[in-house]
């Protein structure tokens, strides 16, 4: 489980390798913005694994922090402070604000936790509309300027307000983000989040402290679905109120369980497919919701476990089958 | 003083619609452990159907009551047995996952039929009367009459006739119920058909007094589903009395504190009370 | 972990299968783009603009479309529902500029149009934004490529502090709706109300978007005493306050802040039955307007979309024959500087053409007057048109040639404050 085989090693590199070379193949400033989106809102749906996949908490309050890193990149480069440091800065700030989140409402559970966040969820979409002095209202920040020029040794001058250069940037937070979940995830640490998921009763009985192993899952989520947010603020330019909404959080909730939850490949597939797939679904118009809606009754009937475990059982059947054609060829043959 | 009776008229008159509406969602939630938030647009639809049989057919305000409730009441049997019944046995996530499917086709749905512009059928008992100083309408107090008309007659289905029996015995022990011979399956059929019918008879009611709009379903949804969680899961007299509070609290807060936060105290008190008693007013110990 | 090479695979041909289906731009068609609220909250406000687009497109190519530098082009308007989202909103505008060659895109919403004044002007894909919204903010963010149609909304707070002033209203309370627009309203109102002597005795917002009973806030401002409300959204939700506040046994009067029309709460709420408005000053009633042309409009509108005229879907329907016949000046479709600088060509618009002719621009925004009219005990009264930008009297006065006048309407100057040239 904690080594991969060299071929797949060798197909994540193609990918990765694919992955750096797309804008040379991407010409269309509409194709990339929708990828450069999907990227934010993979490292967004991947942190939101971490607390649901993983650690089995329904967090709902996911959106609101998206939208703390949102408002406080916009808020901080507004202010003159460079978004190297706001960036960091407002993942903290979305960890502090999470701190008495998190303390209250872990201690309900199952429907009970989901609507504890979402209810602070909703709160601070309400706060964000209506704070005025901070937030802007209803209108929100406007004009953030994208991060200024670096200059980087071999590559030269890099400028953000480039689609390539916001595609760089996200694709490297994504990076990031997928290879420190890999290590929580397949650490001894994260074995006491699967344990908390799985039975909190017997993880508490063999000596996890489930609470703080539920609260660290929660916090990390929160941190990183900040830096998406962060993100999020410069690529789009502006922040309203809807990028801490919870249409954000049920967004990133059919990502995750659409391409499959507890895997993380699953949730950067949600991610990419189902914006791709909406605005695939454009040319439908006012029958575009209708049939989306629709679509993921059925997805969800007979695809349970997203794509990536409806992957995973199509495997485990075909392997089955070859199994049992050789133990029959073993009965033939003896 | 005048104002503050006005306020707690209007409290009560929300929270009676509060109460309906939530009292058929904790049906399905607490007997069905069904997370069902495409409740709050049953609703919508349920509003909707009373303005074509009202408006477009013409037949009178209580009749379409009634025709609305009748063909609500299939919806969630249809609803139970295509969408959720293929979902036995998975995690509740993924039952939300569908019911947000739902919520999306049925705002689509009434969107492609009625248009976006706000619908509101005429209405039938517009006269106005004043009583302790304060101004009512009729149709105001016919809601605040019919949600407790309803509340009546469920407590005395579900007390006194063999199906509401049956109904408990489900919510009870599923398992133990289907061993003694009672049909799950039937039981939760009717289960959701009592559950989106009340959702319509709110609904109806409301209809000549609020606007309808397809996304008039979604905040009014999310109420119900704290309502339930304050009132504690499966618990109806806790879906009542959460109902009751929350009208109260939004008509108060609304009215003296500040409209704008007016559902951050509906929502605050929620978590409140959540952080005191982590399973609700009336909730079971462990959920 | 071999499961995982499938999807992998899936995903890249998903990608390819979808850029090869939707690239479609077609010949001899001159694409002006829109991206707004087709559903959710504001579905109906978007569709109003959506309309106004699509009938100017119409009666464009119905004329033969345009000609530019001596090609024949037909109108094609290509709407995209972007639900006030400003991620789908910025997607849709880069959809419309490189898939359709949009050159003009419209939208209705400061909350996205804010984001793609961010993009509009990147040198791969320009594109002129031609922004529906009264806000002033759109004059904060410095960009050479967005158009702001409508008049500031504080032309239409000067002009009903005005009207309600010289009916001998002093004491107002205000129950406007929440949200960007109505805070600036408010506010707006407020400080004008006050500076010209009157007094504000309450002020309690309510959402008209997602809220539908108001007797909560209602009750708290009428039991101020107000001899007016000032109160307004979207139409059909202020149709219901005003019903409302009639049954808590308010008989004062209202203002209506410019997003709810009285003409269409008149007939859609109150099934055009007058008498139960009471006194109300607002934007002015679509009838009442100079133009000879409006009945006739007023008739193919309705026959064609089955819903009521409003002022959303007049003046973009007059902001795009601007554009469509600034294209044909500037000899050029996908040129957006040289569309905006041909504006001034091809203005002022002549209104026994176009139902609300517009004048000039100024800066980012085009001119257009600001008319207000009133309802007295159950019948529409005479318009008031207010010119709010000449800088003098003499200004007004040479300006006055060239707006659209009738026996019905009373033209004044009502100069406003960091508009004046």
């Amino acid at each position: 489980m904690f080594t991969k085989p060299i071929h797949i090693k060798l197909f994540f590199l193609a990918v990765l390798i694919a992955a750096l070379l797309l804008p040379l193949f991407i010409s269309d400033a509409y194709m990339f913005q929708v990828v450069i989106m999907s990227i934010l809102f993979a490292i967004a749906t991947c942190a939101m694994n971490l607390i649901i996949g993983f650690t089995g908490q329904a967090s709902l309050a996911h959106g609101a922090f998206f939208g703390i890193g949102a408002y406080g990149v916009a808020i901080l480069t507004k202010a003159g402070v460079s978004f190297w440091l706001a960036l960091p800065a407002a993942a903290v700030m979305a960890v502090l604000i999470g701190l008495p989140v998190g303390l209250i409402s872990l201690r309900t559970r199952g429907h009970y936790f989901a609507i504890v966040t979402l209810c602070f969820g909703v709160i601070m979409w309400i706060v964000a509309g209506n704070w005025i002095e901070l937030t802007g209202g209803e209108n929100g920040i406007f004009g953030i300027a994208p991060p200024g020029d670096i200059l980087v040794p071999l590559i030269g001058r890099i400028d953000f307000s480039s689609q390539a250069a916001q595609y760089y940037l996200a694709l490297a937070f994504l990076l990031l983000t997928l290879w420190a979940l890999y290590r929580i995830v397949y650490s001894v640490f994260g074995l006491t989040f699967m344990a908390v998921r799985n039975n909190e009763a017997l993880a508490d009985a063999v000596g996890i402290n489930t609470f703080t192993t539920k609260l660290i899952s929660f916090e990390a989520a929160n941190f990183i679905a900040a830096l998406a947010g962060g993100l999020y603020a410069i690529v789009i330019g502006a922040v309203s109120p809807s990028a801490a909404g919870y249409g954000l959080t049920f967004n990133f909730l059919i990502y995750l369980i659409l391409g499959g939850i507890a895997t993380l490949s699953g949730s950067v597939i949600g991610a990419f497919a189902i914006p791709i797939l909406m605005e695939s679904l454009q040319f439908l118009q006012d029958y575009q919701l209708l049939i989306f809606g629709a679509l993921l009754v059925v997805v969800i009937i007979y695809f349970p476990m997203g794509f990536v475990g409806g992957l995973r059982r199509l495997n485990q059947i075909i392997a089955d089958r070859r199994r049992r054609k050789k133990s029959e060829a073993v009965h033939v043959s003896g | 003083m005048e104002l503050f009776l006005q306020q707690v008229f209007n409290g009560i008159m929300f929270g009676s619609t509060y109460a309906i509406v939530a009292l058929g969602l904790t049906l399905v939630m607490g007997i069905l452990n069904i997370p069902n938030f495409a409740h709050g647009h049953l609703y919508m639809l349920g509003g909707y159907v009373t303005y074509f049989f009202f408006a477009t057919l013409g037949l009178g305000f209580w009749l379409s009551l009634l025709a609305s409730m009748i063909i609500l009441g299939m919806v969630g049997v249809v609803m139970e047995r295509v969408v959720f019944r293929p979902l036995t046995g998975q995690p509740p996530i993924n039952d939300f996952i569908a019911a947000i499917g739902s919520l999306v086709f049925l705002e689509a749905f009434a969107l492609a039929v009625w248009g976006p512009q706000g619908l509101r059928i005429t209405n039938p008992y517009p006269e106005t009367f004043q009583f302790l100083g304060i101004t009512m309408t009729v149709q105001r107090v016919l809601v605040i009459v019919a949600a407790a008309a309803l509340i009546v007659g469920l407590h005395f289905f579900m007390k006194k006739t063999v199906l509401g029996a049956t109904i408990e015995a489900v919510a009870q022990n599923r398992e133990g119920a289907m061993l003694t011979g009672i049909n799950v399956n039937r039981v939760s059929a009717i289960t959701f058909a009592i559950s989106t019918a009340t959702a319509a008879l709110a609904a109806s009611f409301l209809s000549p007094i609020f606007m309808l709009s397809p996304s008039m379903g979604a905040i009014l949804g999310m109420k119900a589903f704290i309502i339930v969680i304050l009132g504690g899961l499966g618990s109806i007299p806790g879906a009542i009395l959460g109902g009751y509070i929350l009208g109260l609290i939004e008509a108060l807060g609304g009215g003296y504190v500040s409209a704008a936060y007016k559902n951050v105290f509906a929502f605050g008190a929620l978590i409140l009370i959540l952080s005191i008693k982590p399973t609700g007013l009336f909730g079971k110990k462990e959920a | 972990m071999k499961h995982l090479i499938l999807p992998m695979r899936m995903a890249v041909i998903g990608i390819f299968a979808w850029a090869a289906l939707s690239t479609n731009a077609l010949a001899k068609d001159v694409v002006i783009g829109f991206t707004g609220p087709l559903s959710g909250p504001g579905a109906g406000y978007g569709r109003d603009v959506l309309n106004g687009i699509k009938m100017a497109a119409d009666d464009i190519n119905k004329g033969g479309g345009i000609t530019v530098k001596g090609k024949k082009y037909t109108v094609k308007v290509e709407g995209l529902d972007d639900r006030i989202d400003p991620t789908i909103a910025v997607n849709n505008a880069r959809r419309l500029s490189s898939r359709s060659k949009a050159r003009v895109i419209f939208n209705p919403v400061f909350n996205t149009i804010a984001p793609l004044m961010q993009i509009n002007q990147q040198k791969t894909s320009q594109f002129l934004l031609m922004a529906y919204s009264s806000t002033p903010k759109i004059e904060q963010i410095p960009n050479d490529l967005t158009v702001s149609i409508p008049p500031p909304f504080t032309a239409y707070v000067n002009a009903f502090c005005d009207m309600a002033w010289k009916k001998g209203w002093r004491k107002g309370a205000m129950m406007v709706t929440l949200g960007a627009y109505g805070d600036e309203w408010r506010e707006a109102f407020k400080h004008h109300w006050e500076e010209i002597g009157g007094e504000i005795l309450a002020d309690k917002p309510a959402n008209y978007y997602t809220e539908t009973d108001f007797s909560a806030q209602l009750s708290a401002v009428i039991a101020t005493h107000p001899e007016f409300l000032l109160i307004g959204g979207p139409s059909e939700p202020t149709g219901l306050v005003i019903e409302q506040a009639h049954n808590l046994g308010f008989n004062g009067g209202f203002v209506l802040v410019d997003q709810a029309k009285m003409d269409y709460i008149a007939d859609v709420v109150f099934k055009g039955d007058l008498s139960k408005m009471g006194n109300v000053i607002g934007v002015a009633p679509i009838v009442g307007l100079p133009s000879p042309v409006i009945p006739e409009w007023n008739k193919r509108y309705e026959k064609e979309y089955g819903v009521h005229d409003t002022f959303e879907a007049l003046l973009n329907y007059s902001a795009t024959m601007i554009v469509v016949h600034a294209m044909e000046k500037a000899g050029t479709i996908d040129n957006p500087q040289a569309i905006k600088a041909a504006f001034a060509k091809v203005l002022p618009q002549d209104p026994t053409k176009v139902p609300t002719p517009f004048i000039g621009t100024l800066g980012p925004k085009l001119l257009i007057t600001t008319t207000a009219g009133e309802i007295i005990d159950g019948k529409y009264t005479k318009v008031n048109q207010y010119v709010w930008w000449t800088k003098d009297e003499a200004a007004y006065m040479e300006l006055l040639k060239s707006i659209p006048a009738s026996d019905n309407v009373v033209t004044s100057w009502l100069p406003l404050k960091g508009y004046l040239q």
